[in-house]
């Protein structure tokens, strides 16, 4: 039995058999719709509201990958940053905790009610909720750096530019990588809690909006076709992310080597 | 070439009255003197902690001294310095060429004109068939040479070496010894070399300087009159197997001596 068999195979083999045995149980049972749709049930569902849930999926996605993106760059600013001095570290970080700390449910209404383009409000929710892995893992790997190679560098007057460049931002890359994966599944659950919170305030609405709207008019096949493709975009979004931190780290570090795309 | 030049040959290293204890209240240093000529060949042995590291560390200019001074010729100005760490540190994501290009490309040195002395310095350690290589890559004693031909890269007339085959099986050692006495001599480099080995002490070096237990002194000079480069039959001479014995002796007697002094200042310390 090859890896390759064993990692995709296997779990896609479990994920069947499980959606038989419900498809099975439901239909045996004559359970409701309204209870629980079966996967064929949902399986149609996803396909005759494919121009509404598409729509809908477009609009989460947006959030979360522009969620996504500021969280890297303020991320990598603000550790980048800390690692440039322990006073501002010592100064910042301990807001960073607190924004980490406090449930994104409890401040999206504030954020939502300060912030009046509704979509902005989405992203910066979302932003909040997945950026404190990114600092933290992020000024971790800036600081673990080879201290003889530090010796090196220091013995050659490197500038702070460039040891930043060339000797911590490689050495942070496995740890930036590392966040980033819990980051990206963050950042999808913030947009989702947020569409939540906001309920039916933009025009557009995303997947949570979809779920919260069906439950409400007792559509429970539409509310499983949305959860669906939340749970698919998170699956594609992890896959993504893993697929560069294999593509950055592949030839040199531990994590990845020797693994195939 | 070296053979007759360490007595007349300018020095290269002066440390004079050098001390270092370190903000804890450690002693790491007593008070050190020594002197180095070009192209001398110059180990320190001494048992862990008596401070090797640290003077090579003075030397390098990468810690201060309490007290004294370090003065460096000329001919081997801090720039000028090749120091080549306990393990490889290597940078893992870069290829072994880029590896050994580092210095030249902290110095500001372009491409076209640090390449031939990469690809030069690789021939020197025969490494030049692993240019593309990624460290993990090559073995213990290869990522070595890599580090060796990284200290070279800059042309340096002092080679600052801090146990560097500390880590690796006898075999690998031996035979990098040979190639390292070998490529010094016909380098002409300056060499302080420390290591825990007696053997490869006395096989290397044109002189030997025994430590003693922190804080550390220089306890015996041993000096081996015969001339660089050695080979592997210089295991079988008498003057090595003297040499041998004799910084034996004189390691174990440094080793009792002041160990009680060196407990006081850790007790010392809060």
């Amino acid at each position: 039995m090859n890896s390759r068999w064993l990692h995709i195979g296997a779990p896609l083999a479990v994920g069947i058999l499980l959606l038989l045995l419900w498809q099975a149980l439901v239909t045996i049972n004559d359970v409701p719709v309204y209870i629980i749709p079966s996967p064929g049930k949902i399986l149609a569902t996803l396909i005759a509201d494919r121009t509404l849930l598409a729509g809908s999926l477009l609009v989460t996605l947006e959030v979360t990958i522009a969620a996504l993106v500021a969280a890297v760059v303020i991320g990598v600013a603000l550790s980048v940053l800390f690692v440039q001095s322990r006073l501002i570290e010592a100064s910042l970080f301990p807001y960073a905790v607190i924004l980490q700390v406090t449930p994104l449910v409890a401040i999206a209404p504030l954020i939502i009610i300060w912030v009046d383009d509704s979509r902005v409000a989405l992203v910066i929710c979302a932003t909040v909720a997945s950026i404190f892995p990114i600092i933290t893992n992020t000024t971790i790997g800036l600081r673990s750096v080879d201290p003889g190679l530090l010796d090196l560098f220091r013995m050659h007057d490197a500038s702070r530019l460039q040891t930043l460049l060339r000797l911590r931002a490689p050495s942070a890359a496995p740890y930036f990588f590392a966040g980033l994966r819990i980051a990206a599944a963050l950042a999808l659950i913030g947009a989702v809690v947020a569409e939540f919170v906001a309920g039916t305030g933009g025009a557009r609405s995303g997947l949570a909006y979809q779920i919260l709207l069906a439950g409400l008019q007792l559509n429970i096949p539409r509310l499983f076709a949305a959860l669906a493709l939340i749970t698919l975009t998170g699956i594609a979004l992890f896959l993504l992310v893993s697929l560069v931190s294999r593509l950055a780290l592949r030839r040199w570090h531990e994590s990845e080597v020797g693994q195939d795309l | 070439m070296s053979e007759h030049l360490p007595q007349q040959a300018p020095v290269a290293v002066e440390v004079d009255g050098v001390e270092k204890s370190f903000p804890n209240g450690l002693r790491a240093l007593g008070r050190v003197s020594l002197s180095i000529r070009e192209g001398e060949f110059v180990t320190l042995v001494g048992p862990s902690g008596c401070g090797k590291s640290t003077l090579l560390r003075l030397i390098a200019g990468l810690i201060q001294p309490s007290a004294g001074k370090v003065h460096l010729s000329s001919a081997a100005r801090a720039s000028d310095i090749g120091f080549v760490f306990q393990s490889p540190t290597l940078m893992p994501w870069a290829s072994v060429e880029r590896n050994v290009r580092l210095p030249l490309d902290l110095d500001g040195v372009p491409r076209a004109q640090s390449s031939p002395t990469v690809a030069r310095v690789l021939d020197l350690v025969g490494l030049n068939e692993f240019a593309g290589a990624y460290p993990r890559e090559l073995s213990g004693g290869m990522q070595m040479r890599v580090s060796i031909a990284r200290a070279l890269v800059t042309h340096p007339k002092l080679l600052l070496m801090d146990e560097p085959f500390g880590a690796l099986d006898e075999i690998t050692r031996n035979r990098l010894d040979r190639d390292l006495s070998a490529l010094c001599a016909k380098q002409n480099l300056t060499v302080l070399f420390v290591t825990h080995s007696i053997y490869e002490a006395a096989f290397l070096s044109s002189r030997v300087l025994v430590m003693s237990a922190r804080p550390g002194v220089i306890a015996d000079d041993v000096p081996l009159d015969q001339p660089l480069p050695r080979d592997d039959n210089f295991r079988a001479a008498e003057l090595f197997v003297q040499t041998s014995t004799r910084l034996s002796a004189a390691l174990a007697a440094a080793m009792d001596r002041p160990e009680q002094s060196g407990r006081a200042a850790e007790k010392a310390s809060p």
